[in-house]
């Protein structure tokens, strides 16, 4: 099969060359009926629809039909023949083009007579297509019962589709004999047939059925072109299913799951969008739900999420996402079973197991005073994990596996980071001897490896940070202390020789002290003001708080009123000009 | 009423204008879309006032009249009936697509798709891709239907009789006189003498379709009791169509059941044995009943309505013991007929 050339040029007719090809197409699908000509058909209709999009426009330049006819000779039979195939007819694209052609072909001012001809021979096609005629026994009855043409095979198409829905939910593979063939090849055969009704509205509940009847069979599945048409419908948005379906979409076809995963994370972190906003749009894209029904789902989706993550890691929007995510996911599982913690292994296979447990137990569903120890052990695990990971490296340094250990417990504590955000609170509250595990955790979800990221000396860095942080928000006395305030802001400098401190971590802590400190109102504020614009950070500030509140809005968590009224206050100094 | 005749009348005028003059030429979307409409209101006429015969009356004058005077303007006019008024759209549609005066504007808007799963085929209101739709519908039709295989009562009939229990129920409530009904059934029937075969599945269709309303039931009973009193049409019914299918019927309603069972035994009762052949054969040709098809029938009835069995076998075994009480084959048909059915 030759390629088609595009030329833009209208001296050129390539279409002269693939005429006899189409005509021998067409000829053969008139002449059978089965699902391999179905097959052919639907393997061809992508490419019919170029063929014809590029004659429309070439008969659209041509002035004459005569001339169009004489460059074109093959061209009547060819769309006639295309005419009387239902399954170019059914489906919308190239119906659409179809028709167009012919009317292009329609002379309004006959100028001979072949142009006279033509258009008489346009106007009988077009009235066979359109009415009903000369249709048999069915047709005169209908006639008889003064009932309308589009009503009675409007109903005759839902009536069909109802019947084969019926049909379909039936049959059964019978694995018992090799050499019966099963039924399955029936569903096949339907979803071969349907490849021109996807966008046909009356069809969609049919299409749903197919896609998801349980295939059980080993040698028959949906047709490939099949999933490949829903896959472009999907893509351009033309497609009518509900929710089920949709999810059984993405069971079958990669590439659609692919296409939703990317479409959604391209949203969810689009300049604009809040930490509320993301949330609602993860629930909203029916992914958790699917991801929480099939395992195989949910590794394909975790899979692009690691890619991802590998490519972006500084990115908190990203992080964020993948966070909500998992939350939104997990919430899912437990709505389809009893003891979601019982599966994690299946959809985390790659994480380490005595970390699933404590890490997807949330914070809600524990009483305060436990999270403080939950946290240490969480990030003694995490140390002793990382320590063990990279001794490995110095002593094998050929070692080419690298930190992959490291990077799967740093990307479930991503998912995670829920439990980040409550080691930032308790850091707050926690005082010298006991903010060390704390303060590990925190950095090394931000800086997780010491060869890539420095965490050791960023581990320095952070501690520094929470000192100075300490220090202000426990001075009572007025004015403050304006080198302590100096020290603290050169702290979120960009430093030239060395690697700097990620600054949401910084302000992270800043944030959560100026909300649950001890210190009035005001002053929390006028520090946090200073801080923010003397680094510029606003818009990373403004994004950290809103998480913050969007957190603290969640049913369980252990917020009151005072601490909804700061973090207003707090939002509105982040926002106020200088 | 007199509105209704007047307007009726210039609808018609309007069809004769569609199909054979070159004034539409100049016809835009609008004046396209107000044709349908009144076209709509034609058909709107039809379905509220075809069983009343006094208004049928004065509509069908008012037909003739505006009919003649058309066929003067016009030689080449066809007469517009009282039937075609019940598909004016249809016929609109038609007549303007044969004329070749048709503006290649309105060619297009009529014939225009929309490549996206938003088009609601649903509204009937809108004129614009009217011809695209049906012709996606048709071409989704014969798409589907070799899935289907090939049942014995099919999608096609199936709608067919849906549609027919719903004029026979308009009919009956629209006229207190019973003839009117009888007129309606025999008048459908006429027209397909030649399609008898057709029509079969639909009538059982028809009985087959649920009712959820007593009108419905009564649609219903009316269609038995005609049908019972066409003694030709129910043996042709019951020729024609499927074991599977009659005994469904005979489940269904208890009047066909009776009817059935009549004429099975009036069947048998025709039977002669034919030595040479050493098989039952039916005397009369016209009727295509073999002996089989006959066993067929009475298992499938059994297996429908199984309280019939005993009944059934009695009333043999009785008929076969007024026959001479023989166990030899070839001799009872009754005899024959329960050596068969216990096999």
């Amino acid at each position: 099969m030759t390629e088609l050339q595009v030329q833009q040029t209208t001296a050129h007719w390539p279409n002269v060359q693939e005429m006899p090809f189409w005509l021998e197409k067409a000829i053969a699908w008139g002449q059978t009926d089965t699902p391999h000509t179905w097959k052919d058909i639907s393997l061809h209709l992508k490419r019919l629809r170029d063929f014809l999009q590029q004659l429309l426009t070439e008969i659209s330049s041509v002035s004459s039909t005569t001339e169009t006819l004489n460059r074109l000779p093959l061209l009547g039979q060819l769309l006639g023949r295309l005419c009387w195939n239902p399954h170019v007819t059914a489906e919308g694209a190239s119906r659409g083009l179809l028709l167009q052609c012919l009317l292009a072909l329609y002379s309004e001012h006959p100028s001979n007579a072949v142009e006279g001809k033509a258009n008489q021979w346009i106007q009988k096609v077009l009235c066979h297509l359109a009415t009903d005629e000369e249709d048999g026994a069915a047709v005169a009855l209908m006639k008889h019962l003064a009932v309308p043409t589009k009503e009675y095979h409007l109903n005759v198409l839902k009536k069909m589709v109802t019947r084969i829905q019926e049909s379909i939910g039936n049959s059964q593979c019978s694995v018992s004999s090799t050499n019966k063939g099963c039924s399955c090849g029936s569903v096949w055969a339907a979803s071969e047939a349907c490849v021109p009704l996807i966008t046909c509205p009356e069809a969609s509940p049919l299409i749903g059925a197919l896609l998801q009847q349980q295939m059980t069979c080993i040698r028959e599945g949906l047709s490939e072109n099949f999933l490949g048409a829903l896959h472009s419908a999907y893509s351009r948005c033309d497609l009518l299913l509900d929710e089920q379906a949709v999810v059984s979409l993405w069971y079958q076809s990669l590439p659609s799951l692919e296409e939703a995963v990317l479409n959604l994370l391209a949203s969810a972190t689009a300049a604009g969008s809040t930490p509320s906003k993301v949330e609602e749009q993860v629930s909203k894209s029916l992914l958790p739900k699917a991801c929480a029904q099939h395992c195989s789902v949910f590794l394909v989706v975790n899979d692009i999420f690691r890619t991802v993550l590998k490519q972006t890691e500084r990115n908190e929007r990203v992080k964020n996402v993948f966070q909500t995510f998992t939350k939104c996911f997990f919430m899912e599982l437990s709505r389809l079973q009893p003891q979601p913690s019982a599966s994690l292994k299946a959809f985390f296979p790659q994480s380490p197991p005595s970390l699933l447990i404590p890490l997807f137990t949330m914070p809600s569903e524990m009483p305060q005073e436990s999270l403080k120890n939950h946290l240490m052990w969480v990030s003694s695990s995490l140390q002793r994990l990382t320590e063990e990971e990279e001794d490995e490296e110095d002593s094998d340094s050929g070692n080419i596996r690298g930190n992959h250990k490291v990077f799967e417990a740093w990307f479930l504590l991503v998912q995670c980071a829920y439990w980040v955000q409550v080691a930032v609170q308790l850091l707050v509250t926690s005082g010298p001897e006991d903010c060390g595990p704390l303060l590990w955790l925190l950095t090394f979800y931000h800086h997780p490896t010491n060869r890539w990221h420095h965490r050791a000396s960023q581990l320095v860095q952070a501690k520094a940070a929470w000192d100075h942080l300490y220090s202000l928000f426990s001075i009572v006395a007025h004015p403050l202390p304006a080198d302590h305030l100096q020290s603290f802001i050169s702290l979120l400098a960009p430093k030239p020789q060395q690697p700097s401190l990620a600054p949401s971590l910084t302000l992270n802590l800043l944030v959560n002290f100026a909300t649950f400190g001890q210190l009035p109102q005001s002053t929390s504020a006028e520090i946090t003001q200073k801080v923010v614009h003397q680094s510029g950070l606003q818009d990373e500030a403004a994004r950290v708080l809103s998480s913050l509140r969007l957190r603290l809005n969640d049913r369980g968590s252990f917020a009151n009123d005072r601490v909804h009224l700061r973090i207003e206050e707090l939002h509105n100094t982040i926002k106020k000009p200088m | 009423m007199e509105a209704v005749l007047k307007n009726v009348g210039r609808t018609v005028e309007l069809l004769a204008v569609a199909a054979h003059s070159g004034v539409v030429n100049e016809w835009d979307e609008q004046t396209v879309t107000r044709a349908f409409h009144w076209a709509r209101y034609c058909e709107h006429i039809y379905s509220r006032f075809h069983g009343n015969p006094v208004i049928r009356g004065v509509l069908e004058k008012q037909l003739q009249l505006t009919n003649h005077s058309l066929k003067e303007a016009l030689p080449e006019y066809n007469a517009v009936s009282f039937l075609d008024l019940g598909r004016c759209q249809d016929l609109l549609l038609l007549w303007l697509l044969n004329n070749s005066a048709l503006p290649i504007s309105i060619m297009k808007m009529l014939f225009e798709t929309k490549a996206s799963a938003d088009s609601t085929s649903s509204n009937y209101e809108d004129v614009r891709g009217l011809c695209s739709q049906i012709i996606q519908c048709k071409s989704a039709c014969t798409v589907l239907r070799p899935l289907l295989g090939v049942p014995p009562v099919g999608a096609d009939a199936e709608v067919q009789g849906e549609m027919l229990m719903e004029r026979l129920g308009s009919t009956l409530s629209q006229s207190s006189d019973p003839l009117r009904a009888e007129d309606f059934l025999s008048s459908v029937l006429q027209e397909f003498e030649v399609a008898a075969e057709h029509l079969c599945p639909v009538i059982a269709a028809a009985l087959l379709t649920t009712t959820d309303s007593a009108a419905q039931t009564a649609s219903q009973d009316f269609l038995l009791d005609w049908l019972q009193s066409r003694r030709g049409t129910l043996q042709h019914v019951c020729t024609a169509l499927p074991s599977k299918v009659l005994a469904d019927l005979a489940k269904r309603h208890q009047k066909f059941r009776d009817a059935f069972c009549k004429l099975l035994k009036r069947w048998a009762s025709e039977m002669e044995y034919r030595v040479t052949e050493g098989e039952w054969v039916h005397a009369a040709t016209s009727s295509a009943v073999s002996f089989q098809k006959m066993t067929e029938h009475y298992l499938a009835l059994f297996e429908a309505c199984p309280s019939l069995r005993t009944e059934i076998e009695d009333e043999l075994n009785a008929r076969r013991i007024a026959d001479g009480d023989f166990d030899v084959r070839g001799l009872s048909v009754w005899g024959d007929i329960l050596l068969a059915l216990r096999k």
